[in-house]
C-alpha cells in the first residue's frame, strides 16, 4: 500500500523525518519497502521567464518565445497557449524532462521553428485541474529555479507490504494509529466527521425507495447503503484527484473517486451504483445458485460458479460481491441517482470468487483479508458527506439502510502477563503491558494481579488468543529490546541420520574421485521417458505429472537421474566444456494411486564423457571408457566397505539407453545395487549429443542395507610374499569375471594364495584371431613362515595346470 | 709385485685427485675397494705368490686398503661441498601431473555448513519428504484453504491435495507427530515454487529449525539464532529482529543482517536499506502444536527457516540464484 505523508497528516500529527518513520513503521511489523519523493516526476522542470513572444512564421496559432530558464543562453521555445505574455513566470519542461503519461521531452522543430522545451499547463503537470493555457506562476522566481523548490511542493510516499494479517493498516487511519504508537508524546488518531451534513439531507427516505436483503447471511454478514440525489457526475476537484494520484490511483469521476477516497482512509470498499439502473430499487445479496455469464464494468465476461456471492437486483446479478461492479449499474456520465454500498463480506467467499474469476481488485483484496465489521456505516456516512459536499446539487436521502442481522459479539481475550513474559523472555510489568495494548486502542482492564482482560478492536481481525497479544507486545516494546538469551536442553544427542552420513560418505568419495556434484531440478521435460527409449512397461514411466508446471521442460516428476545429467552434459558441451566428471544425489518419484503422495527414493548417479586424460607432456589423450567408470564404482563400493562385488552383463531390454553389450547390473552378492553403462547412440541422439557417456545409477536404499559400518582391522603379514605370473591363451569368448572366479574357488581352498590379480590382456599379433593371451599374478604367503621356492613351484605348477584344464587355455610359445 | 701394488697406490690416488664429482668418485671407490675391485683382486691373487712374499703383500695391500678408504672418506665430503653448488637439476616451472579435484556442488556445501552449526548446537537432522500432501504444507501450520497467506508462495500441484512442498516446514508437524516434546530438530532439503526469474529458481533449498521445550522463549530464539549468524559470517554481523507474519509462528520475526557487501551503506544487493532479509523464523503458533496434540500450557518452541541460496550467494558474491541450478562445470569448478 502506498501512503501519502502530506495525507497522512490529516490523521495524525507527525514531524518526524521520513527515514525515520520509515525505519519505526519497518520495525513494527509494516515493512516499508521504498520511500519515494513524489514530485521526483517534475525533474528538469523548472521556473522560468518568458522576454520575447513573436507570432510563429508558419502557424497563426503557434508562438515562438525566448525563455529564460536559468542558462547561459535563452531558449527558444514554441508554444500554442493563448495565454503566454513577455514577462510572465511559467514552468518550463526542459529536453530530459518526463511529463505524467510518459511524455518525454526532446529538442525538435515545430512547423520549422527550434522548440527546445515545453512550457506547461498546470493540466499537464498535474498540478491543478486548469488545462486552458500555460500556468502562470505568480510571483517572482529566479529563472531555472527547479519547479518543486519554486512551488514548495514536497511530500513523501511509503511503500508499504504488508502482511496478510493486517489489514486495518490497508487504510489512512490504520497506518496513522500506529505511527501515534511510536510519535513522542504518544497520539491518537484524529478521525474524519462520519456525521451527515445536516443542511444536505433532503425530505425523501432511503427506505421509501431502496430495498435491501440479505438472503446469505453466512457470507454477507452486514450491508449497508445510502442513497444520493440529483447527483452530477463530473471530473473530481483538485485536491481530490490530487490525493488519489499522489498513491497512484487514476482519478475517474467524482463519485467513484470519493468510494476509492474513503476506503483508502477507513479501509472500507465501497462500490457506488447507479441506483436508476438497478431494477426494483432492490438489492438482493445471495449465492447466484446458479452457473451464468456476468459481465463486469472492466468490459470483460465472466462465467459466474453457483456457489459465488452476488448483489443481485430485481432482475439479476449487478456485482460480484466485493470484487467488481457489474457493467449493467455503472457509474455513468448521465447518473443522476447513486445507491452507495458499504459492506461486510466474508473473506473465504470473496477470495474464492476472486480466484475462480482471476480478478484482484483494491476492494478484494481487503475484503479476502477481513474488514472491520463495525466500520460499514462510518465508511458509508463518510461517503455520503464527501459526495455531497463535491458535487453540490446532491441530497442525501434521509436514512441509511444497515442489514446486520447478527451483531458480531466484541471479542475479549485475558491474558496471563507472566505466560506473555515467559513466552517472549521479558520482565515487562503489568502496567507496561496494558500500556503498550492501549497505544494501539486495545481496550485493557486490569482483573487481577498478573491478569488483563483485552477486549480486541473490531478492526483487529488477527487478533484472537493470547499468542497473538503477545505479538503485539513484543513489536510495540520492539524485538531488539528483548534480552538475548540461550535456551536450556538436555545434552541429549542422536546418531546423525543414517542416509545423511550416507550422503556425506558418497559425497567425500566421489569428490576424491575428481567427480563434481551437480544439482538438477526434481522437474524434468515431459518426453524424457521418450528420449530414454523406455518400453511402454517401464516403472519409469509412472511419472508424477505437475498440473501448474512453469513450461513443458519441468512438467513431470524425474524418474531417474540420467535425464536431467545428459541435460547437464548438453548444456557444458555448448560451452565447449566437453569432459566432465559429474554425480548427482537425488531423489526419483513414482506415482502411486492417485490422491496419494508419491514414491520418493534416493538414488547416486554420474556420468563421465570426454577425455581420461589431455594431450600434455606426460600423457596422450585418451577417452573414457567403461572401464573408468567400472572403476568409480568399484571404488565407491569399496569405500563404503561394500564387498562380494559382481558386474553382471544385461542381455535384456531394460535399461533400454544403454549400447547393447555395453552395459551390466551393479551387484553385491544377490543384492542388485544399480547399473551401469554407456549411453547408445540413439538416446545420444535424443539429447543432441555427439560424444560417448557413461553412466551409474546406484540405488540408495539398497547401499543403505549393504552397509554394515564396523570396520575390523586385520593383523599385518610378518612374513614375506612370493609372486608369480601365469599367462595363458583363451577363447575370446572366455570372461574374466569366470577365469578369476575359478581363481577365488581355489583361494578358498588353498589359503597360502593371498592374491590373483590380471595384468596383462593380448589380442592380435601373433595370436589367432580368436584368442586372447591374459597374464595373472598370484601372490603367494604363508601366516606363520617364509615360504620356500619348492613348495611355491609345486603349487603355482597345480593351480596353473588347474586354470589351464578348466579353460582349454595354452601356454604362449 | 711390490711395484704392481705401489702402482695401484699411485693409480688410484691420482685418479681420485682428478674426480670432479661424487658419481666419478664413486666409480672409483668400486674400481678399487668394490668386491670384484682392483684391490680385492689383489688380495685373491695373492695365492699365486711365493709363499715367503704372501704375508708381506697381504700386509701391504690391507694397509693401502686402509689408507684409500680415508682417502675415498676425505674425498667424498671435500665433493659434497662441491654438489652443494650445482644447481642445475630438474626444471622446476615444468607444470606438475595433475591431482585432480572434484567438489561438492556449493548449496551442498552452504547447507552442510549450516548442519554442522546447528549440529554443535544439539540439533539433529530429520528429513522429510519433498512432494507433500495439502495438509502438512498448509493446514497443518495453521494456513487453511482460501487463507490469503496461501498468496505469499506460489504452488505446484501435483493433485488436489498434493503439492511439491513450498517450503521445509511441513516437517514441523511431521516430526512432532513422531517425537514427543523436547525436539531440536533441523530438516534441510529441496522446496518447490512456480517462481522463475532473476532471483527466484523454481526448486531452491532451505533449511527449518524447530525447538520445543518447556519455557523457550522468544529470546531463546534470539540468541540461537544470533549464534548461528555469527558463526556463519562473523562476529561482527549486526542483526536486527523484525516483526512479520507467518501463520505457524506467533509472533514472527524476519531476521535481517547489516549487508555484508557495503556494510550497511545501502547498496544495489541490499536494495540500499544497508540490510539484507535472510531468514524467517517466530515462535511455535498455538495452533500448529494443537493440530500435533502438544499441550499448549506446558510447552513453546521456536522455528526458523533460512534460504540456503542466499546464503550462499552472499557467502560467494554469486548475483543470480539460477547459476546454482545451471550445473556449468566453470562454476562448479569454483568450489
Amino acid at each position: 500500500m502506498k501512503v501519502s505523508l502530506n495525507w497522512l497528516k490529516e490523521y495524525i500529527k507527525v514531524d518526524l523525518d521520513p527515514l525515520v518513520i520509515a525505519e519505526k513503521l519497518t520495525m513494527a511489523g509494516l515493512e516499508v519497502e521504498a520511500v519515494d519523493e513524489r514530485y521526483n516526476y517534475l525533474d528538469n522542470i523548472v521556473a522560468a521567464k518568458v522576454i520575447e513572444v513573436n507570432q510563429h512564421p508558419n502557424a497563426d496559432k503557434l508562438f515562438v518565445c525566448k525563455v529564460d530558464a536559468g542558462g547561459d543562453e535563452l531558449i527558444q521555445i514554441v508554444c500554442g497557449a493563448p495565454n503566454v505574455y513577455g514577462g510572465m513566470f511559467v514552468p518550463c519542461a526542459l529536453p530530459g524532462a518526463v511529463l505524467p503519461g510518459d511524455f518525454k521531452i526532446k529538442k525538435g522543430k515545430l512547423r520549422g521553428e527550434v522548440s527546445a522545451g515545453m512550457l506547461c499547463s498546470a493540466a499537464e503537470l498535474r498540478l491543478e485541474t486548469d488545462a486552458a493555457g500555460i500556468m502562470d506562476l505568480d510571483g517572482n522566481f529566479v529563472p531555472g529555479t527547479p519547479l518543486e523548490e519554486a512551488l514548495k511542493l514536497s511530500d513523501i510516499v511509503f511503500e508499504v507490504d504488508l502482511t496478510p494479517n493486517r489489514p486495518d493498516c490497508l487504510s489512512y487511519i490504520g497506518i496513522a494509529r500506529e505511527v501515534g504508537a511510536f510519535t513522542e508524546p504518544e497520539q491518537k488518531v484524529t478521525f474524519p466527521d462520519y456525521r451527515l451534513p445536516e443542511g444536505k439531507i433532503g425530505d425523501i427516505s432511503i427506505h421509501d425507495s431502496a430495498k435491501v436483503q440479505i438472503s446469505d447471511p453466512d457470507l454477507c454478514p452486514r450491508y449497508s447503503a445510502g442513497l444520493l440525489m440529483d447527483v452530477k457526475i463530473e471530473p473530481s476537484p483538485f485536491w481530490l484527484q490530487d490525493r488519489l494520484e499522489s498513491i497512484g490511483l487514476t482519478p475517474i469521476n467524482n463519485v467513484v473517486d470519493i468510494t476509492n477516497f474513503v476506503m483508502m482512509e477507513t479501509g472500507q470498499p465501497l462500490h457506488a451504483f447507479d441506483f436508476d439502473r438497478v431494477a426494483e430499487g432492490r438489492i438482493v445479496v445471495k449465492r447466484m445458485g446458479s452457473d451464468m455469464d456476468f459481465t463486469t464494468l472492466d468490459n470483460k465476461n465472466h462465467k459466474l460458479e453457483p456457489d459465488m456471492l452476488m448483489i443481485c437486483d430485481g432482475d439479476g446479478p449487478v456485482a460480484l460481491a466485493g470484487v467488481m461492479g457489474g457493467e449493467n449499474s455503472e457509474i455513468s456520465n448521465s447518473t443522476t441517482t447513486v445507491l452507495v454500498e458499504s459492506a461486510y463480506f466474508n473473506p473465504v467467499s470473496i477470495r474464492k470468487t476472486a480466484k475462480e474469476t482471476g480478478i484482484a481488485t483494491d476492494a478484494s483484496h481487503r475484503f479476502e483479508r477481513g474488514v472491520d465489521p463495525e466500520g460499514t456505516v462510518n465508511a458509508l456516512n463518510r461517503a455520503l458527506t464527501l459526495i455531497a459536499q463535491v458535487c453540490n446539487t446532491t441530497t442525501i436521502a434521509k436514512g441509511i439502510i444497515d442489514e446486520y442481522p447478527q451483531k458480531q459479539a466484541q471479542p475479549e481475550i485475558d491474558i496471563n502477563t507472566n505466560a506473555l513474559n515467559s513466552r517472549l523472555g521479558t520482565h515487562l510489568d503489568v502496567h507496561e503491558i496494558r500500556h503498550i495494548l492501549e497505544s494501539v486502542d486495545f481496550k485493557v482492564e486490569k482483573t487481577d494481579e498478573a491478569w488483563l482482560k483485552v477486549g480486541i478492536p473490531s478492526f483487529r481481525v488477527d487478533v484472537t488468543r493470547p499468542e497473538d497479544l503477545s505479538e503485539e507486545v513484543a513489536r510495540l516494546w520492539g524485538y531488539n529490546n528483548i534480552e538475548t538469551s540461550y535456551p536450556m536442553a538436555a545434552a541429549k544427542g542422536k546418531l546423525l541420520d543414517k542416509k545423511v552420513s550416507l550422503r556425506e560418505k558418497i559425497g567425500s568419495i566421489m569428490t576424491g574421485f575428481s567427480f563434481f556434484e551437480a544439482i538438477n531440478y526434481n522437474f524434468v521435460n515431459e518426453n524424457s521417458c521418450d528420449r530414454l527409449n523406455l518400453s511402454d512397461r517401464d516403472k519409469r514411466r509412472e511419472v508424477e505429472t505437475i498440473l501448474n508446471p512453469i513450461s513443458d521442460q519441468m512438467s513431470v516428476l524425474r524418474s531417474s537421474l540420467i535425464p536431467g545429467l545428459l541435460e547437464t552434459m548438453k548444456k557444458n558441451i555448448s560451452l565447449q566444456a566437453d569432459t566432465l566428471k559429474l554425480f548427482e544425489i537425488g531423489k526419483i518419484f513414482f506415482a502411486t494411486q492417485k490422491g496419494s503422495l508419491p514414491e520418493e527414493r534416493e538414488v547416486v548417479a554420474a556420468l563421465i564423457t570426454g577425455n581420461r586424460s589431455d594431450q600434455s607432456w606426460y600423457s596422450k589423450k585418451k577417452r573414457f571408457d567403461f572401464f573408468d567408470l567400472k572403476g568409480v564404482v568399484e571404488g565407491l563400493l569399496q569405500g563404503l566397505i561394500i564387498g562380494n562385488l559382481s558386474f553382471e552383463k544385461i542381455e535384456d531390454q531394460s535399461c533400454p539407453y544403454y549400447k547393447n553389450g555395453y552395459a551390466a547390473l551393479v551387484k553385491s552378492g544377490d543384492t542388485l545395487i544399480g547399473t551401469i553403462g554407456q549411453i547408445n547412440e540413439k538416446v545420444l541422439k535424443n539429447y543432441g549429443l555427439k560424444q560417448d557417456a557413461f553412466v551409474f545409477d546406484l540405488d540408495f536404499k539398497a547401499l543403505q542395507a549393504l552397509i554394515h559400518g564396523n570396520i575390523t582391522a586385520m593383523l599385518l603379514p610378518k612374513f614375506p610374499s612370493v609372486s608369480r605370473d601365469i599367462t595363458i591363451i583363451v577363447e575370446k569368448s572366455v570372461t574374466i569375471g569366470a577365469i578369476l572366479n575359478q581363481f577365488e574357488k581355489i583361494t578358498q581352498k588353498q589359503s597360502l594364495i593371498e592374491q590373483v590379480s590380471l595384468f596383462d590382456v593380448f589380442e592380435g599379433e601373433t595370436l589367432s584371431e580368436n584368442k586372447k593371451s591374459l597374464s595373472f599374478r598370484v601372490v603367494y604367503r604363508a601366516a606363520n613362515r617364509t615360504l620356500k621356492e619348492k613348495n611355491i613351484k609345486k603349487l603355482h605348477t597345480n593351480i596353473s595346470k588347474t586354470i589351464i584344464d578348466l579353460f582349454n587355455a595354452d601356454l604362449p610359445e | 709385485m711390490q711395484n704392481n701394488i705401489i702402482d695401484i697406490e699411485k693409480q688410484a690416488l691420482e685418479s681420485i685427485e682428478q674426480a670432479g664429482n661424487s658419481e666419478q668418485l664413486e666409480q672409483l671407490s668400486i674400481k678399487y675397494l668394490g668386491r670384484k675391485g682392483v684391490l680385492t683382486g689383489f688380495l685373491r691373487n695373492i695365492s699365486a705368490l711365493p709363499e715367503d712374499q704372501r704375508p708381506s703383500a697381504g700386509k701391504r695391500a690391507n694397509i693401502l686398503k686402509g689408507k684409500l678408504e680415508k682417502v675415498f672418506k676425505n674425498a667424498f665430503s671435500k665433493l659434497e661441498s662441491v654438489d652443494g653448488k650445482d644447481f642445475t637439476g630438474i626444471d622446476v616451472t615444468l607444470p606438475g601431473r595433475p591431482a585432480q579435484r572434484g567438489s561438492l556442488h556449493p548449496i551442498t556445501q552452504v547447507a552442510n555448513e549450516i548442519c554442522d552449526i546447528f549440529l554443535r548446537l544439539g540439533f539433529d537432522i530429520a528429513e522429510s519428504p519433498e512432494v507433500e500432501t495439502d495438509y502438512y504444507n498448509f493446514e497443518a501450520l495453521n494456513i487453511p484453504k482460501y487463507h490469503p497467506a496461501r498468496d505469499m508462495q506460489d504452488t505446484f500441484y501435483v493433485s488436489e491435495n498434493i503439492v511439491l512442498r513450498t517450503h521445509t516446514s511441513p516437517s514441523q508437524p511431521r516430526v512432532m507427530e513422531e517425537t514427543k516434546p523436547p525436539v531440536r530438530i533441523i530438516s534441510p532439503g529441496k522446496v518447490f515454487r512456480c517462481d522463475s526469474d532473476v532471483t527466484h529458481t523454481p526448486m531452491f533449498y532451505q533449511i527449518e529449525g524447530l525447538m520445543v521445550d518447556k519455557n523457550i522463549s522468544f529470546g531463546d530464539l534470539k540468541g540461537i539464532l544470533t549464534t548461528f549468524i555469527h558463526q556463519f559470517f562473523d562476529k561482527q554481523t549486526s542483526l536486527r529482529f523484525r516483526p512479520s507474519f507467518f501463520p505457524f509462528t506467533e509472533p514472527s520475526a524476519e531476521v535481517d543482517i547489516r549487508c555484508v557487501m557495503c556494510k550497511g551503506k545501502g547498496c544495489r544487493i541490499c536494495s540500499k536499506t544497508g540490510w539484507l532479509e535472510i531468514l524467517g523464523s517466530g515462535m511455535v503458533h498455538p495452533a500448529v502444536f494443537e493440530n500435533v496434540g502438544y499441550d499448549i500450557e506446558k510447552y513453546t518452541g521456536f522455528a526458523f527457516g533460512v534460504g540456503i541460496e542466499r546464503m550462499a550467494m552472499l557467502k560467494y558474491g554469486i548475483d543470480d540464484i539460477r547459476k546454482f541450478y545451471e550445473n556449468d562445470i566453470r562454476f562448479l569448478r569454483q568450489f
